[in-house]
């Protein structure tokens, strides 16, 4: 069994690592049956169950951003849809100008990454240059999330446009005039190939899960390298990490930035998804909820966050139906949790699995001592 | 690399030094005026009664805080303005008093960090292994901190310092919570590692292991230079046992 972790530790490189729950063998053959299955969903499940998992993986990878700065830097930031909803909107707003003039939206999704990270960075750069820690990075972030979300409600003002795109307030971006394109689905272009990938449609579908598996899986290569130590060093003694000659100002402005476009990613998806993005997604209810779906799962392992978000849509989706008991029962799922399993139920379940498999227990093991962030 | 760099006259073998460094916290001064040199190679003990200034000064030399006033001189050049991580790239580290390892983390890693701004990620395991038997860690690689006992933390604190090959080693209060025996070890270690030839200041509060380290010793109280000599000399003056023990 050793040997053959061994061999697997070699085989999938930077994939593997103490970072990450879930290295020996039945993991990844777990790991792979689970793509599968999700891969060929659409044979069995209804369409209408279809467009719904593709949302949650798009949360899915909301949660992977959160869960690599909160997990494993230490940063906890309220506001990490702040980057979901800038995504999006300028996904729409570029998207919408330049649809006629390329037909395709390459440089719509390429921009609902970029403008987040930029937006990161010069953010960032305030919060961590200046030595900003802990609640107040948390709280700073939330104000800044509703700060915009204000904004943009009051967009209503036919005068909000920007070119195609009219802001249009608490009903979200549409198009300026009746003559100008509607918010469209991702159309990628390369020459004379165009693929389209509508929101509703399978296809989609299998495009989101394959940018969240490839996230994931990029993610984990980042959290075993020597940056993802580093950042691990960081939440632990970032006094201590600075005085080994690392600018801890610089790992953790180059992960929020990292995160800011894995969040981007995510808003340009959600959006191409509904054709739709509206100043809700700034509030505080979505900010926490990315929160809950990290905590509920596990800050610190990346597929537990991942998990937490799927689990926790589908629940709450189950209990739409039930109308204000699905947030009863929300609240009630994260309170058992934190009390039952603080440290996130996936990791509970993770660890207790990797016990039987005769691995010892690896990440986020019930902490002695308490903690913070 | 950071704040420009003021060339003075190189003083002799001095590695590092201090001139009128003051620190003051809302009007109380921690440090007022300290004058302090350290020659290439040399061990040199700080010892003074609790308050004295002596945390407050290695955070200054390291750059965790800034003096009110003052100037800091490593290797000729004035590092003063210098963030702490510039210093730790110019050869200076610190074994903080609280021991500030990675709780979270096992042992091999917390000896990764510092390692892999020198060394190639291969190369670590090999020198992982000589540091952990310098030590006398051999066989806890794989361990996570929190499973080890507090003298073992400590001398896991020392090693990560040790393993950032600094040219100035700052170990405060690297015996606290030790064993005698422990003790014991621990100033061989620091022996070794000054004839290895770096350059280290001790902060410390036990008599047993400044006598063992037996090396230049300053008295620091309430924040001044209060008397500075070979430890047998010091131990011997009345001045000093006075502040230490109240009044005769």
């Amino acid at each position: 069994m050793a040997n053959a972790a061994t061999r697997l530790d070699r085989w999938l490189g930077p994939l593997n690592g103490p970072q990450t729950m879930g290295r020996g063998v039945p993991f990844w053959l777990c790991f792979i049956a689970a793509v599968v299955v999700l891969a060929i969903a659409p044979n069995f499940l209804s369409r209408y169950d279809i467009i719904n998992f593709s949302n949650f993986l798009i949360s899915g990878l909301l949660a992977l951003s959160l869960g690599l700065i909160w997990g494993y830097c230490g940063i906890l930031s309220l506001g990490q849809a702040s980057f979901f909803g800038l995504g999006g909107y300028a996904y729409g707003v570029v998207a919408m100008n330049l649809l006629r003039a390329h037909g395709n939206t390459d440089v719509a999704f390429v921009a609902g990454i970029l403008i987040p990270v930029a937006f990161a960075a010069v953010i960032g750069a305030i919060l961590f240059y200046a030595r900003l820690r802990g609640v107040y990075v948390a709280i700073l972030m939330l104000v800044i999330s509703l700060v915009i979300g204000t904004f943009l409600r009051q967009t209503a003002d036919p005068s909000y446009t920007i070119g195609a795109a009219y802001l249009g307030g608490m009903n979200g971006l549409r198009p300026t005039s009746p003559d100008d394109p509607l918010l469209p689905s991702l159309i990628f272009g390369f020459g004379d190939w165009v693929a389209e990938f509508d929101g509703r449609s399978v296809s989609f579908y299998h495009l989101v899960l394959a940018i969240v598996v490839a996230v994931y899986l990029g993610l984990r290569c980042v959290v075993n390298s020597t940056y993802g130590f580093l950042l691990v060093g960081v939440r632990e003694e970032p006094e201590r990490t600075e005085t080994f000659g690392y600018d801890v100002r610089l790992i953790q402005l180059s992960v929020f930035c990292l995160a800011a476009a894995i969040a981007g990613l995510s808003g340009v998806l959600y959006t191409a998804w509904g054709t739709y993005i509206h100043p809700d997604g700034f509030g505080v209810a979505q900010n926490i909820l990315v929160v809950i779906w990290v905590a509920v799962g596990g800050r610190k392992d990346l597929l537990a966050a991942l998990l937490g978000a799927l689990v926790l849509n589908w629940i709450s989706l189950r209990l739409a139906s039930e109308g204000e008991f699905a947030l009863l029962v929300m609240g009630a799922i994260l309170v058992g949790v934190m009390l039952l399993a603080p440290e996130g139920l996936a990791i509970a379940i993770g660890n207790r699995l990797g016990r039987l498999f005769g691995h010892g227990a690896k990440v986020g093991q019930p902490a002695v001592r308490t903690e913070e962030g | 690399m950071g704040a420009p760099a003021t060339k003075l006259a190189v003083a002799g073998t001095m590695i590092l030094e201090t001139r009128g460094l003051m620190k003051t916290y809302g009007g109380v001064a921690a440090l007022q005026g300290v004058d302090f040199a350290l020659k290439t190679g040399e061990l040199h003990c700080i010892i003074g009664p609790n308050g004295a200034g002596k945390s407050t000064f290695f955070k200054l030399l390291m750059g965790i805080e800034r003096p009110s006033a003052g100037q800091i001189v490593f290797k000729g050049r004035d590092i003063t303005r210098l963030q702490a991580h510039e210093r730790a790239r110019l050869g200076i580290t610190v074994k903080f008093q609280s021991m500030r390892v990675y709780q979270d983390l096992p042992v091999y890693h917390n000896l990764f960090i510092p390692l892999r701004r020198h060394h190639r990620a291969r190369e670590i395991p090999a020198v992982v292994e000589r540091l952990l038997a310098d030590v006398h860690l051999s066989g806890t690689g794989e361990e996570y901190v929190r499973n080890l006992s507090h003298g073992q933390q400590q001398w896991l604190a020392i090693a990560m310092a040790v393993a950032a090959e600094p040219e100035v080693l700052l170990l405060d209060e690297p015996t606290a919570g030790m064993s005698a025996e422990e003790t014991t070890a621990t100033a061989r270690i620091v022996k070794r590692l000054n004839g290895q030839g770096t350059s280290i200041i001790v902060i410390e509060h036990d008599m047993a292991f400044i006598r063992d380290l037996d090396s230049m010793t300053s008295v620091l109280h309430y924040g001044a230079l209060f008397a500075q000599g070979a430890f047998k000399d010091i131990e011997a003056s009345v001045e000093v046992q006075r502040i230490y023990l109240g009044t005769l």
